[in-house]
């Protein structure tokens, strides 16, 4: 098959790849762009380890082809933040959350669409907006509470 | 061996602090197999059975070789190390002329893309004839039931005593009947006579299904070879050694000429101490030439992964009127799948010596069946005995009209008694978790909390206690002074839950500086010294002692250095802010800086300072775990709202609290998901019919309070600054909890897990036809 030419911005940059028309998003940024911070668990959107913000939505990028991308902005947990934590992942650091770590950019991603969404989250805001990240080695509670952290830090932040 | 007293000032053990590899982790950085890709690498992909039993006639592989990019295709026939009668999984690298459960490899593929790869597979051309399949473990041992191991196979018990530790007689005579591979039976007492002197009598039959260990990283493995015939493996593994054992022992090569590099593990619990997919994937690298690199998807992990085995439990107990426990009968059925390899012993003793019965006889068996084959899923067999012997001191409870808790503490052994086997039981803060959970609001309120339910939202509360015998394994760590004062600590024990930091911070007490200053690396197979799995709750436990060992070691040389050059007395000399100086006298000192250097400088006739510790372990520190759940029920639905989850664990002395606390709720989740939705489901020909994760429900956020945790701290004997294992107890009593805190909102007892809406619906509408009243 030939291959397509994809351009879009990924983390803020413009990018141009070829790329099969059947490969997803995911396999795209893994290994065409070499951003391996999506994982995948499952490749059937159960698990949210590979979710990417399309246009600042969160989407599991193992049911997006790449091509669907085309013009389209991409943002992965490489681009979270720029030189330093976002405060995501410094409340999931300092809370001890990571262990095994493979569900985290996932759960990092549909988060932070979580804090694009509601500025202060309620724990039922938090609970469903990362339902669709499983993790199997946290048990959850610290993520809510980190999270719940990391709007509150963010908020002063802006109110600063 | 005496716990290491110190007085020291340092910031290391009992501080709640970050893994120092945190960064890496949530910013997408760190590597796991599937995200390294070194040049020229293929993809691996294995054509599998697509039934549970069936004798393979012919395997036509011509038109997948002539797929362009394919670059090597194997069967059976290709490798010449396949031994007829695999004794385990890993031996079993494809199937020689009988498929033995749906899902098993039969032939493997190499290619440049995983897509060329996946076309080869649907080239292949096998010509099956389907057998009968043994499929309910029950029948599987009835004469007649078609045999799944070939004829003469032994048994495999090397997990067994690897992961639990826990010594057993065998069965008194081989069994001769089909399918069954391993016996236990153990019996103290008189069952006869305690069960016609007893005034109640439950017997039940308890059944919890196959549930996968649901790791979020499938098995991966990056195999490479060098034309000198040295392999390499990145694996994704919970013990390098073992995986190197294991594979050269497949491969039949010297374990020196394979270096297993411990790359980052996407969680284990269990699954992934057996070598799976890494003999294949290393037989593909040796065809080509080339690296392969091979990582199961989610469909196979599944089908085709080392889940736990279903449990079967027929429990009869017998008490007198006054609560006195009188007699206990079991027979225990583990699903081995299609391979030998559960833990047997330790449900024996958790049924027989978790309370005091003054007679048992328990009787235990292993079966195969024509499903995948088994492995160890945290504290293997632990829940699913807890489930059984919990519900029945439950439910004699009830019928004595008996306080619960007050039954259960009596009866509780304590540290010197006897286990089935025998041994005596190792100190252990049972009852101290028992009385503390027993304390807690949530249990202390719950008549109120269920006088606060109504007719549609019946309310209850249930609380089990189980927990974790402490698995042992020798293993090795060294701490070296680097010249500019600071610590390098060396292991090979693989990190996966955040064990690292706790070592470095044994290491930094220890030794006396502070843990800031202390690096641990995890080194692969050639480098770091022999050690165990990271399985068992035995990483802080064992690999701490050998840490803080090798940490003393290090102090020692450096104070024998340091008092050389201050002429004191070693006895005289203490380690302040990175200073040897003499007690009492602080400008007389010496930095730890200098020290390192001198064992560094051209010419210095000052050594190195190496510390080195290598133990052996033979005391076990048992760690109990109770669970409090207070729930909702919707009678009409079956649908269950949890609403307060509580954890109360001894851990010893918690070395880090935030990573036991991680421990406690992760654990605590996987416990509730064996109790409220999992299970691995298979139609009556043995192919599994939920193979997704939409199917395979795992509770996720949505379905789940915060995990509240209480941490206990019953210092143990042997282990380092009083730390006992942590990861196994939580996954323990959950199943148990919410079985009772069901029958308290409702009055039915279930015996079967998941503890389903469909199951508690059904068991409400049996109860009403049966023409009982409402809840008591």
């Amino acid at each position: 098959m030939a291959k397509h030419i994809l351009r879009c911005t990924v983390n803020d940059e413009p990018i141009e790849v070829l790329v099969q028309p059947y490969v997803t998003l995911l396999d795209a940024l893994r290994e065409d762009l070499g951003l391996t911070g999506p994982k995948e668990g499952c490749g059937t959107g159960d698990c949210g380890a590979c979710t990417v913000h399309l246009d600042g939505e969160p989407v599991a990028s193992c049911l997006v082809l790449a091509m669907q991308a085309r013009e389209r902005s991409v943002r992965t947990i490489e681009g979270l933040a720029k030189g330093t934590l976002h405060p995501l992942q410094d409340a999931f650091v300092r809370g001890g959350i990571p262990q095994c770590g493979f569900c985290i950019p996932g759960v990092l991603m549909a988060a932070a669409a979580v804090l694009g969404r509601h500025a202060r989250p309620t724990e039922e805001q938090i609970r469903y907006g990362i339902a669709g990240n499983l993790c199997r080695c946290t048990g959850y509670t610290k993520m809510v509470a980190a999270i719940t952290e990391a709007a509150a830090s963010m908020q002063e932040e802006t109110l600063r | 061996m005496s716990t290491m007293k110190t007085t020291r000032d340092v910031r290391g053990v009992g501080l709640a602090i970050p893994r120092p590899d945190g960064p890496e982790k949530v910013t997408g950085r760190v590597q796991y197999v599937a995200d390294i890709k070194p040049r020229g690498l293929l993809h691996g992909k294995l054509l599998r059975s697509p039934h549970a039993h069936a004798r393979i006639l012919r395997i036509d592989t011509s038109r997948a070789r002539a797929l362009p990019g394919v670059r090597a295709v194997l069967t059976a026939a290709d490798i010449p190390e396949l031994k007829r009668k695999a004794p385990t999984r890993a031996h079993a690298v494809l199937a020689i002329d009988r498929a033995v459960f749906a899902g098993q490899p039969v032939a493997a593929v190499a290619a440049d893309e995983v897509a060329i790869a996946e076309e080869a597979l649907d080239l292949i051309d096998v010509q099956y004839e389907v057998l009968p399949a043994a499929v309910d473990p029950l029948r599987a041992m009835q004469p007649g039931a078609p045999p799944v191991a070939d004829a003469g196979t032994e048994a495999d018990t090397s997990e067994a005593l690897a992961h639990s530790a826990v010594a057993m007689a065998k069965g008194e005579t081989p069994t001769k009947a089909v399918n069954v591979s391993q016996t236990s039976h153990v019996k103290r007492g008189d069952v006869a006579k305690g069960f016609a002197d007893s005034e109640v009598i439950i017997e039940q039959t308890y059944r919890v299904p196959m549930v996968h260990q649901g790791y979020i990283e499938p098995h991966a493995v990056l195999a490479e070879w060098d034309t000198a015939g040295n392999l390499t493996l990145w694996a994704s593994t919970q013990g390098s050694f073992n995986t190197r054992s294991e594979v050269a022992d497949v491969l039949g090569i010297e374990e020196n000429r394979i270096k297993v590099i411990p790359i980052e593990c996407g969680g284990g619990f269990g699954g992934k101490i057996r070598a799976l997919c890494e003999p294949i994937t290393a037989l593909l690298a040796r065809a080509t030439g080339r690296p392969v690199r091979y990582v199961m998807t989610r469909r196979e992990e599944l089908e085709a992964g080392m889940p736990a085995p279903q449990v079967i439990i027929r429990l009869k107990t017998g008490a007198k009127r006054d609560g006195s426990l009188m007699a206990l009968e079991a027979e225990t059925v583990l699903e081995s799948g299609a391979f030998s390899g559960t833990v047997l012993a330790v449900s024996a003793v958790f049924l027989g010596s978790l309370y005091r019965w003054p007679a048992f006889d328990i009787k235990g068996s292993e079966v195969l069946t024509h499903k995948p084959s088994v492995a160890a899923y945290r504290a293997p067999v632990a829940p699913q005995t807890i489930f059984a012997i919990d519900a029945q001191m439950e439910q004699l409870a009830r019928a004595l009209g008996l306080d619960p808790i007050e039954f259960r503490a009596r009866h509780l052994s304590r540290p010197g008694e006897p286990m089935v086997n025998n041994q005596p039981w190792a100190s252990n803060g049972a009852h101290e978790v028992l009385a503390r959970a027993a304390a807690h609001p949530v249990w202390t309120e719950r008549a109120a909390w269920k006088a606060g339910g109504t007719r549609e939202r019946l309310r209850g509360t249930g609380l089990a206690l189980g927990g974790w015998l402490g698995g042992l394994q020798p293993t090795g760590a060294t701490v070296k002074l680097n010249p500019d004062g600071t610590l390098s600590v060396l292991t090979g024990q693989v990190d996966i839950a955040g064990t690292n930091i706790a070592l470095a911070q044994i290491a930094a007490s220890a030794y006396g500086l502070d843990v800031e200053k202390v690096k641990i690396t995890t080194g692969d197979t050639d480098v770091a010294p022999v050690t165990g799995l990271s399985a068992g709750s035995k990483t802080v436990y064992t690999v701490g002692v050998a840490v803080m060992q090798a940490a003393q070691d290090a102090r020692r040389q450096t104070l024998e250095i340091a008092a050389a050059e201050l002429e004191a007395s070693v006895a005289d000399l203490e380690i302040v802010d990175g200073r040897v100086v003499v007690r009492g006298v602080p400008d007389r000192g010496v930095t730890l800086t200098q020290i390192g250097r001198k064992g560094n400088l051209y010419m210095s006739k000052v050594p190195p300072v190496l510390g080195t510790a290598h133990p052996a372990f033979s005391q076990q520190a048992p760690a109990f775990a109770a669970q409090i759940a207070r729930i909702e029920i919707d009678p009409d639905t079956g649908e269950l709202t949890l609403h307060d989850f509580v954890v109360v664990q001894d851990a010893g002395r918690a070395i880090n609290p935030l990573g036991v606390e991680g421990q406690m709720q992760g654990g605590a989740v996987q416990s509730l998901g064996m109790a409220l939705t999992e299970a691995l489901t298979y139609d009556d020909r043995g192919r599994l019919t939920n193979p997704s994760l939409l199917d395979y429900r795992k509770l996720t956020a949505a379905d789940l309070p915060n995990i509240e945790t209480i941490i206990v701290e019953v210092p143990s004997p042997a282990g380092p600054f009083g730390a006992r294992g942590v990861g196994e107890p939580p996954i323990v009593p959950a199943p148990a909890a919410i079985a009772n805190a069901i029958e308290d909102a409702t009055g039915v007892r279930i015996t079967e897990c998941p503890l389903t809406s469909e199951r508690i619906a059904m068991a409400l509408v049996a109860r009403s036809s049966a023409g009982a009243g409402g809840p008591r």
